[in-house]
């Protein structure tokens, strides 16, 4: 069972600061099911600047890169997606694997640049989520479990002083990714 | 100050962070402003009608034209349009860029076609295209370049595009002389423009730099300024650094420390 003592509705609060200060919009206008690109205008680079702000406010790190680019480096480059820049079946069949199989968009052939516009409000808040929940039972440093929010979403541990340490997640995306190639043997 | 009056000035990628430094500067100089950026429908888009605008208010003419300088046929349009609504060019900042952020050897090859599609191609493409109009008013060519040049950085490709480039700058700055064109770049050091929040995700503890080792955007468009004015007409082929002095005080803080 995962320690993590902030909630998705504390993470969903975050991103959508994160996402006024960068954007620029309204706050009404941010509803989960918002397409970041398509509804509310981000770019490559706004996506790190919200995924900046949002590693200040919670203290861990956010994936540097997405999980496509993580397939090709660990399966080699062409698994994912062809020369032409179009997703394998096998990179759909892992997308599906980890977004959920409802995502009737993802098709063989897509051309690449439409995934960053499926990025909604509610999957970065669940990516979020996942780096949260990887908050180890213990502290580090200390070993007592005593975690304890502070008065903003900074995690500590109530015992050492020490601040939660959450797996990056990068690292989290390699060993997903890991786990479901032993599981499936998709590459 | 009207240095710029009637002059017509373009630069690449200028909805943003220094590119968008250089374009209020040189407006406030009197020169009219030509803002390019790449992609439509988002962020850099609302950004440069913005920008556009605030020239409009300065009293300077100012019009935006997207293009994506990779692509040799947007290139062309991007200066047939400048051609047709400005009639004139005189001088063409080159500041575009895009890269991906990840050491060198991690590069898949879509990866590496487009950083040098962009930033060493696309620039060049800016350059051929831009000449006609530039040796009828004897214009300059102002590259903008960063100390990824020269220095390493964690994860910055781009560095090395950059380095590509200012040896064109030297190149140019040669072959265009009898066309009474003038080259010339600006190598920035570690300005807080939106790059920055990309680099600072690579570069651990970067913001404890002093405040006073990085540059503002407006201290960079300083000097492309100067170098748009005949105060500069003896400097040509060269690459001035404005980095408040952090190149030259190697690991100043780690001493200290």
């Amino acid at each position: 069972m995962s320690q993590n003592l902030i909630t998705e509705e504390q993470v969903f609060e975050e991103l959508k600061k994160a996402i006024v200060e960068t954007l620029r919009v309204d706050e009404n206008s941010i509803t989960p099911d918002s397409s970041l690109i398509n509804d509310l205008g981000a770019e490559s680079l706004d996506f790190l600047d919200i995924n900046y702000r949002l590693e200040q406010a919670f203290g861990m790190k956010m994936a540097r890169h997405f999980v496509l680019e993580h397939i090709e480096e660990m399966f080699g480059e062409g698994t994912a997606i062809d020369e032409d820049g179009r997703l394998t079946e096998k990179a759909i069949e892992l997308l599906k694997t980890r977004f959920g199989h409802n995502m009737s968009d993802l098709k063989a052939g897509m051309d690449m640049d439409e995934i960053p516009v499926m990025i909604t409000v509610r999957s970065m808040t669940q990516g979020v989520m996942d780096i949260l929940n990887s908050l180890p039972e213990k502290c580090t440093k200390c070993g007592n479990s005593a975690w304890q929010s502070d008065e903003g979403v900074k995690v500590k541990c109530g015992s050492c002083g020490e601040s939660a340490t959450y797996t990056n997640g990068d690292d989290l995306i390699k060993a997903w990714l890991t786990k479901v190639q032993e599981e499936k043997k998709i590459f | 100050m009207d240095i710029l009056k009637d002059k017509v000035v373009l630069i690449t990628g200028s909805s943003r962070g220094i590119g968008k430094a250089i374009a209020r500067k040189c407006a406030l100089a009197g020169a009219d402003i030509v803002v390019n950026y790449r992609k439509s429908g988002g962020s850099s888009q609302t950004q440069a009608e913005e920008l556009c605008k605030e020239i409009e208010e300065m009293g300077c003419r100012a019009m935006m034209v997207q293009a994506d300088i990779a692509l040799r046929d947007s290139v062309k349009a991007l200066f047939g349009e400048v051609s047709e609504k400005m009639g004139r060019l005189d001088y063409l900042i080159l500041n575009a860029a895009k890269a991906p952020f990840k050491p060198i050897e991690k590069l898949f090859e879509r990866e590496l076609r487009q950083l040098v599609d962009t930033n060493y191609l696309g620039n060049i493409f800016c350059i051929q295209s831009a000449l006609p109009m530039l040796e009828k008013t004897e214009g300059k060519i102002i590259f903008i370049s960063s100390l990824g040049s020269r220095f390493y950085n964690p994860s910055y490709p781009l560095g090395s595009m950059k380095a590509a480039m200012e040896s064109i700058v030297r190149d140019c700055a040669e072959s265009l002389r009898e066309k009474k064109v003038s080259v010339n770049a600006v190598c920035g050091g570690i300005v807080k423009t939106d790059s920055f929040k990309v680099l600072r995700q690579f570069w651990d503890n970067i913001d404890m730099l002093p405040d006073g080792l990085f540059v503002e955007p407006e201290e960079i468009a300083d000097v492309v300024l100067f170098l748009c004015t005949q105060a500069s007409r003896g400097i040509t082929g060269q690459t001035i650094v404005v980095d408040k002095g952090l190149s030259n005080a190697i690991c100043r803080e780690k001493v200290k420390s």
